[in-house]
This record gives structure tokens, C-alpha cells and sequence, in this order.
């Protein structure tokens, strides 16, 4: 698999503040590749040197094979683009805001692409409304609709789910994966760190270095579990890693049958009930 | 083709923000208004005909900078414009849309402000002579709209733009020969008046509204006021930036 970005000790200084230190990454062509960090970390100073919005400090950079500066416009063909902030027209409809994005690329059949893009993001009835109106998660869809219009190779979603209520965030997430399956590379930053485990292949950075990359199944193996068993009024602790192995392995201790050889457990987090409760009331309405 | 998109994109805009629409028409109008209570006002006999159009030009040339280097900031924090260029659009196709765009309105502001203080003063000229002077006034508004553009660049929201009134708009009013001509001023001075756009189209209308003019005297002023359009173009195009 060829690499659709890579990135050789990029620097990015704003003064004496260094915003992105010794980034070193390589992004395999058609996977979700997630950049996850907290408020500040450089995710979005990176994602604008590759789309070339930023001159580096120093290091190289090669998204398709061309520099995001030297080949700036030979690259935007090819590219698409979701900024942090929706980033549309309000006192345009959401088809004439696409329509206004994919004209730059003087694309072939613009109009049908727009009519499917709209009903890929599930938009068909508002289509002609005013983006004003529309809720954020709503101008979301959009702006990734303008980023996709052109049909890039590869997209950068700068915090795409950002903002947006857990249901909206699920179905975007949809979204990126039917699109990763279709051949294109998705690089999507987030604050988030459950949507690490959506991705292919994270990157973990911190005040503009990158702490490690792995896939998130290793990265939650390094994790570590408490395990609290209480026998007889007497609580025995004891300190277990995140491989499913290794709990059936600790229960084997208090008798656990031998042919059990590892044990998963997967709870529902509050997002998730949130989520089924939503679902149930959506089956019962359709009832 | 890009250009055309982006224009027609910008009249949209402005027709879809109707109190802006108005505003930017009566606000001039509501301003020449006043001069004339002010020039009423002046122990007779005073020289109206001398300032009238000059500060009408004046008038449009401040609202149509500040209303387009406005409108390009919004651009800019609303994230549109980083997006446009990142899309494909280039940085002289969003000037050149933004120029074309903001002209029907430019038109109609420079109509507008050119017949009510012909009508308000009681100026009587020529066809002729109100047509060179709707042509200079709207050459005026154009730069305006350029010179709006480049400064937006170096302003990443909107109150960036005001300290820039007093830098470039408001010396235009003592040195430009507005009031008095620019050789009588310090060399210095006059140079900085010289530098100004307004300062070509004030030469303009002074020898345009003489009841003898000869049209080849102000042949060079047209030169350098259509050229501040290419140069602002070109100098907007070359420092507009695509992120704040």
C-alpha cells in the first residue's frame, strides 16, 4: 500500500512558540487516519501545512507524491477540505453552497454530482433551504458535502464531529467509513478520544509532538485494568493489562474453568445508551 | 469563469443582506444632505460649486473602502475565503469576482450620490460634463473597492479596520487638494497627496466642472486613477492571505 501523506521532520514555529515539533508520519492510501490531541496540541496547524494554507518552519512534505506549497494548485484538485468551522455561506441553500465550491474545479456533471452528494449526506429535502436555518450538525453534512464535491483522493476533516450531538456523530462516522471503503484517504483530527478507536491508524499528539502511532487495538493494549474481587468480606486488588487474555487468565485464580481462555468486556458507555434509547424511540414511532 | 462565479456569488450576497443593500445607498445620500445644510450655512457668497462634487467623491470613495475591506474580513473570519482558495479558487479570480460583484452596487452609489447634489446644490452642467464626472466618480469607487480589498488583508477582524481610516482615508481629506491645492502644501505633504487615489479624481472633476474645460488636461489623472486599479489588483492579489 503506497503512502498518500508523508511527512519527514516537519517544524512549524509562530515565533518563539513551537507549534509542531519533529512530526514524522506516513498515511497509507484509503485508511482512516486520525490525528487525536487535545485543544492546542498543533492538529490543525498540521492539517493546514498539508492542504498548504501554511508554510512550514522546516522538514518536507508530500501529500500525493507533490508539495502542498510547490504543486498548491495541481494538489487542490485532488484534495478535499473540512475546516474546524462550517465555514458556508448562510444566505446560500445548502445545493448552491456546494455548487459554489465544486465550481472552482470546473468539474464535468456538477449539477447530478451535487444532487448525489446531497442525498449521500442525507439532505435531499433541504436542499434548496437557506444553510442559516439548518442546525450544526446540519452545515456539518454540507461543508463535508463541499469538501467531497470534486471527488479528492484524499480528505482532511479538521474536528469534523466537533460540536454535534452523539447521534449526528455516529452517522458521520458512517460516512467516513463508506467513503474509506470507496478507495479515499481520510485524515480527521480530534479532541475526541473515543473516535481513536474508529480510525485505522491514530496519531497521538501533544504540545506539537507526536507521542506515538499505532493502530488503536495496540494503543488500548497498553492500557491497564483494576480488578477488584471481594471473597468472603476480604477485597483482593489486583492490576491487569487491556488484553482480553489476560482477565480469564486472573480468574483462572478464583476458579475460572480452564478452557476459558479470554473474556471481553464491552459496557455501555453513557453515549451509547444515550444512543439506544434514541433508536427505540425511532422503531417505536415508525410502529 | 472563476471570476464570474465568485461575482455573482458576491451579488447574491448583497442582495440577500437587503439593510446593508440600503444602508450603503442612503447612507451617502443622508451625508451630502447634511453638507448642504452645511454649505447653507456658510456666510454668502461661498464657492459651492468648487467643493460640492469633489466632497460627494470623497464621500463614496470612504463608504465604498470600508464596506468592501468589511465585507472581505467577514470573509476571512467566517473561514470562506481560506476555504475558497484550498477549493481551487485563485487569489486573483476572488478580487476580480469581488471587484465585479460589488460594481452594480458601486454603480448605483455613484449615480446616486452624482445626482442628488446636482440636484440638491442647483449644479448646472452639461450632459457631457455629468457624464465625465459619473465616469470619475464610479473609476473612484472602483479603487475604493480595491484599495477596501487590500487592506482587509491585513486585518484579521473586522475592527482591524478602522485604524486604517486614519492612515489612508482621512488624509485624503487635507491632502488631496480637496480644499486647497496640493502645491501650496509642504513638498512632503504634497507628495503623500500625490500618492492618493482621490487626489486624481479631485484634478479630474476641478477642470470638468470649469465652464471652458479641455477634456486633454485630464488625460494623465484618468491614466493613474485607472492604473491604481491594476496596481491595488495586483498588490491585493499578490498579499491576500489564505489564512488569518
Amino acid at each position: 500500500m503506497e503512502n498518500a501523506v508523508e511527512i519527514d521532520n516537519l517544524c512549524k514555529d509562530y515565533g518563539k512558540l513551537h507549534a509542531l515539533r519533529n512530526i514524522l508520519l506516513n498515511v497509507p492510501e484509503g485508511t482512516i487516519y486520525g490525528l487525536i490531541g487535545p485543544n492546542g496540541a498543533g492538529k490543525t496547524t498540521l492539517i493546514k501545512s498539508l492542504v498548504g494554507a501554511l508554510k512550514s518552519t522546516s522538514g518536507n512534505v508530500k501529500v500525493l507524491g507533490m508539495d502542498p506549497l510547490r504543486d498548491k494548485w495541481k494538489l487542490r484538485r485532488q484534495i478535499g477540505y473540512m475546516p474546524q468551522s462550517p465555514s458556508l455561506y448562510d444566505d446560500l441553500s445548502a445545493k448552491r453552497n456546494i455548487l459554489f465550491f465544486g465550481s472552482a474545479q470546473h468539474i464535468p456533471e456538477l449539477e447530478k454530482k451535487t444532487s448525489d452528494m446531497i442525498a449521500f449526506a442525507e439532505l435531499t429535502d433541504r436542499a434548496d433551504d437557506f444553510v442559516r436555518n439548518f442546525s450544526g450538525g446540519m452545515k456539518k453534512r454540507v461543508s463535508l458535502c463541499c469538501a467531497l464535491i470534486h471527488e479528492p483522493k484524499i480528505v482532511f476533516l479538521d474536528e469534523p464531529t466537533a460540536a454535534i450531538d452523539p447521534h449526528l456523530k455516529l452517522q458521520l462516522w458512517k460516512l467516513f467509513r463508506q467513503l474509506a471503503n470507496s478507495g479515499i484517504t481520510l485524515f480527521i483530527s480530534t479532541h475526541l478520544m473515543e473516535e481513536a478507536l474508529l480510525c485505522d491508524k491514530v496519531a497521538i499528539l501533544r504540545n506539537g509532538e507526536i507521542l506515538v502511532v499505532d493502530t488503536p487495538q495496540n494503543i488500548l493494549k497498553r492500557g491497564r485494568t483494576t480488578l477488584k474481587i471481594t471473597e468472603n468480606g476480604e477485597t483482593r486488588e489486583s492490576i491487569i493489562d487491556s488484553n482480553p487474555d489476560s482477565l480469564a487468565i486472573e480468574l483462572q485464580r478464583f476458579g475460572l474453568n480452564q478452557n476459558i481462555t479470554s473474556i471481553t468486556l464491552h459496557p455501555d458507555n453513557m453515549e451509547d445508551i444515550v444512543l439506544s434509547m434514541i433508536d427505540e424511540k425511532e422503531k417505536q414511532e415508525k410502529k | 469563469m472563476n471570476t464570474l462565479t465568485i461575482a455573482k456569488r458576491v451579488m447574491k450576497q448583497l442582495q440577500g443582506d437587503r439593510r446593508f443593500l440600503v444602508l450603503s445607498i442612503i447612507a451617502p445620500l443622508i451625508i451630502i444632505y447634511f453638507l448642504k445644510l452645511l454649505f447653507d450655512a456658510f456666510p454668502s457668497p461661498f464657492p459651492i460649486t468648487d467643493f460640492t462634487i469633489p466632497i460627494s467623491a470623497f464621500i463614496l470613495h470612504f463608504l465604498c473602502f470600508i464596506l468592501c475591506a468589511i465585507l472581505l474580513v467577514q470573509e476571512r473570519t467566517r473561514g470562506t475565503l481560506e476555504r475558497m482558495l484550498i477549493s481551487g479558487y485563485r487569489q486573483s479570480s476572488i478580487i476580480g469576482g469581488y471587484t465585479i460583484g460589488y460594481l452594480g452596487l458601486a454603480t448605483i452609489q455613484a449615480a446616486a450620490v452624482l445626482f442628488e447634489s446636482l440636484w440638491l446644490f442647483n449644479l448646472d452642467y452639461s450632459k457631457e460634463t455629468v457624464f465625465i464626472l459619473f465616469i470619475v466618480i464610479w473609476l473612484l469607487a472602483i479603487v475604493s473597492v480595491m484599495l477596501g480589498i487590500f487592506i482587509s488583508t491585513f486585518a484579521r477582524h473586522e475592527g482591524h479596520v478602522f485604524p486604517f481610516i486614519p492612515l489612508i482615508i482621512l488624509p485624503s481629506v487635507f491632502l488631496t487638494g480637496l480644499f486647497i491645492d496640493v502645491n501650496a502644501l509642504p513638498g512632503w505633504a504634497a507628495f503623500i497627496g500625490k500618492c492618493l487615489p482621490l487626489h486624481y479624481a479631485v484634478n479630474i472633476i476641478h477642470e470638468i466642472i470649469k465652464p471652458e474645460y479641455s477634456l486633454s488636461n485630464t488625460y494623465l489623472d484618468f491614466i493613474i486613477l485607472t492604473g491604481y486599479i491594476f496596481f491595488l489588483w495586483i498588490m491585493a492579489s499578490v498579499t491576500l492571505r489564505e489564512t488569518a
